[in-house]
């Protein structure tokens, strides 16, 4: 679950203007803190993990709507700074090709981000715990782990957009007179009138409908509550049942290429990406950050 | 994700929309985003895919290209919609909303070369973060193409076949951990190249002035007003909400009489 899959439009404005505000404070902090040093090393490795896990993710698992993400390996590589500036270049590059939507590029990259950084500290955690030799197991538990975690995080985030009246207010098929999320097509296209645009159906029923929006109104509010924790209730109980399948692949997946490169490349997995030793260039003994 | 389709179109492509500046198209593409973020209603929606749909076919932008990359994101606002859509019409305006958002970016970045967007953006972002914007899809071409190779070497050398799952997913991990070797490799030839040429902290793209003004207008404009009767159906319901239909028929004939014109021409 390293992003969400909802299309712009469909989460309130107060949350994603929220995940915009977040992830920028973030991206400010750790492009501060990245540039400290190496900055020339790093932003190479930046660009071709970033490429990487773009490109694990353009192999999709269509009937579960799952695809690769190599999250975990991205952070242990990155680590947790530029762990934060990576996912916010793959969301980009993400939603300008349309995959995931622009106004949640916010939310995004904190969920990318998150299960790059738990990633990390996990497998960290768990090769310190089991040993070198077990660095599969760690790699794949690692995975499990962050990925229960990140997938609650999104359920938790439709569950804010769901519940609450200002979800309803920004969300989807508003109808901007009752302030109730409903039908877009209910009686306006259906009594078209072509010249009157419906206006002498609507002053006929007029009176009776004022007698009667009082008490629609409150039914019809705890019918959109009722609606709305019923979605997020369905919503939760999808991810949930397919997501497993998809954290095992992961972890499975994760797992094989960590275990792959601690055996030819050691360094590069317990040491990270910035660990790799480097000859000096002639001529530029001064021009190194 | 053919990500070399996008870039060949963006770079050699002629139309009068590849003419227009990045910023106009850019800016005309954040005025779709709000039209989609704002729109409550199925037929103001299906008018601005509808549009979006002439504009490709008018500009004789590779469409079979285009739409699945456009319909891509249906699948996954599919599974959201089927999840916790309160009726069918909800699902319906959640999945067009994907389309018509996702159809809007892929135009842009199938008439824009990729180094004028991310100049725009990295003006707006730290400098670490728009260097690794233009390195990561730089490296995005030379990974993908590795990936195919390797996968094709890995299929002749260990016979993946359908019917031995184990093997087939080890040499798969194989394949993505020598993509990995290799990145790394890569990133320290990247790195090289940036040590001779003096990268001080800043990768300089220069925007290229536009060809067309009249079209930077026209798309602007264009957008503009599509966003415009958007807010008024969602603000005048009662006023306008009736006529929808209308604006929804004359995209579509629109529609029509581009696809015509364009097939005849052809």
């Amino acid at each position: 679950m390293s992003h969400i899959h909802i299309p712009d439009g469909v989460l309130p404005i107060w949350l994603w203007g929220t995940g915009w505000v977040v992830a920028l404070i973030a991206l400010t902090i750790a492009s501060r803190v990245s540039e400290r040093e190496a900055v020339r090393r790093k932003v190479p490795l930046l660009g071709v993990i970033s490429a990487l896990v773009l490109v694990a993710m353009s192999t999709e698992i269509v009937p579960i709507a799952y695809h690769v993400n190599l999250t975990v390996v991205a952070g242990a590589i990155l680590g947790p700074w530029m762990s934060i500036i990576s996912a916010f270049v793959v969301q980009v590059i993400l939603a300008l090709l349309g995959h995931g939507g622009v106004t949640v590029i916010g939310l995004n990259t904190i969920q990318t981000a998150t299960e790059m950084i738990l990633g990390w500290m996990f497998f960290r955690t768990l090769v310190r715990a089991l040993g070198r030799p077990r660095v599969r197991w760690a790699a794949g538990v690692a995975t499990v782990l962050t990925l229960v975690v990140t997938t609650t995080t999104l359920v938790g985030l439709v569950a804010l957009a769901g519940a609450g009246p200002a979800a309803i207010r920004d969300t989807g098929a508003l109808n901007p007179a009752t302030l109730r999320f409903g039908n877009p097509l209910d009686g306006g296209v259906v009594n078209i009138g072509l010249f009157s645009g419906g206006h002498e159906h609507a002053e006929e029923t007029d009176e009776a409908d004022h007698e009667a929006e009082a008490d629609h109104e409150t039914e019809a509010d705890h019918e959109a509550e009722a609606d709305s924790s019923l979605s997020v209730t369905r919503f939760a109980s999808v991810v949930y049942t397919l997501g497993p399948i998809g954290w095992l692949l992961e972890a499975l997946i994760t797992a094989g290429v960590l275990g792959y490169v601690a055996r030819v490349r050691p360094s590069l997995v317990f040491e990270g990406g910035m660990s790799q030793t480097e000859s000096p260039h002639y001529g530029d003994e001064h021009g190194g950050h | 994700m053919d990500i070399t389709a996008v870039d060949s179109a963006a770079v050699l492509g002629t139309s009068r929309l590849h003419k227009a500046s990045a910023a106009a198209k850019v800016a005309a593409f954040t005025l779709v985003l709000a039209t989609v973020v704002v729109t409550s209603d199925v037929l103001v929606l299906l008018s601005a895919l509808a549009l979006l749909v002439s504009l490709a076919v008018g500009m004789g932008l590779p469409l079979r290209r285009m739409l699945p990359l456009a319909l891509y994101p249906a699948v996954f606002a599919a599974v959201f919609a089927f999840a916790s859509a309160p009726s069918v019409l909800s699902a319906v305006l959640i999945i067009g909303k994907a389309v018509t958002a996702a159809l809007g970016g892929v135009i842009l970045m199938f008439a824009t070369p990729y180094p004028q967007v991310f100049a725009i953006v990295q003006r707006l972002v730290p400098g670490i973060v728009g260097d690794a914007l233009l390195m990561t899809y730089r490296s995005l071409f030379l990974l993908a193409e590795k990936l195919t190779n390797l996968t094709t070497a890995v299929k002749l050398r260990s016979g993946l076949a359908a019917g031995q799952p184990v093997r087939a997913f080890r040499a798969t991990t194989r394949s993505l951990g020598g993509l990995l070797l290799y990145s790394l490799d890569l990133s320290q030839r990247e790195y090289d190249v940036l040590r001779l040429r003096g990268y001080e902290g800043r990768l300089r793209v220069r925007a290229i002035p536009s060809a067309d003004r009249a079209m930077d207008r026209a798309i602007v404009v264009g957008a503009a007003g599509l966003l415009a009767i958007t807010i008024i159906v969602r603000t005048m319901p009662a006023a306008v909400g009736a006529y929808t239909w209308i604006f929804a028929t004359l995209t579509i004939l629109t529609l029509l009489v581009t696809a015509i014109t364009r097939w005849r021409k052809s």
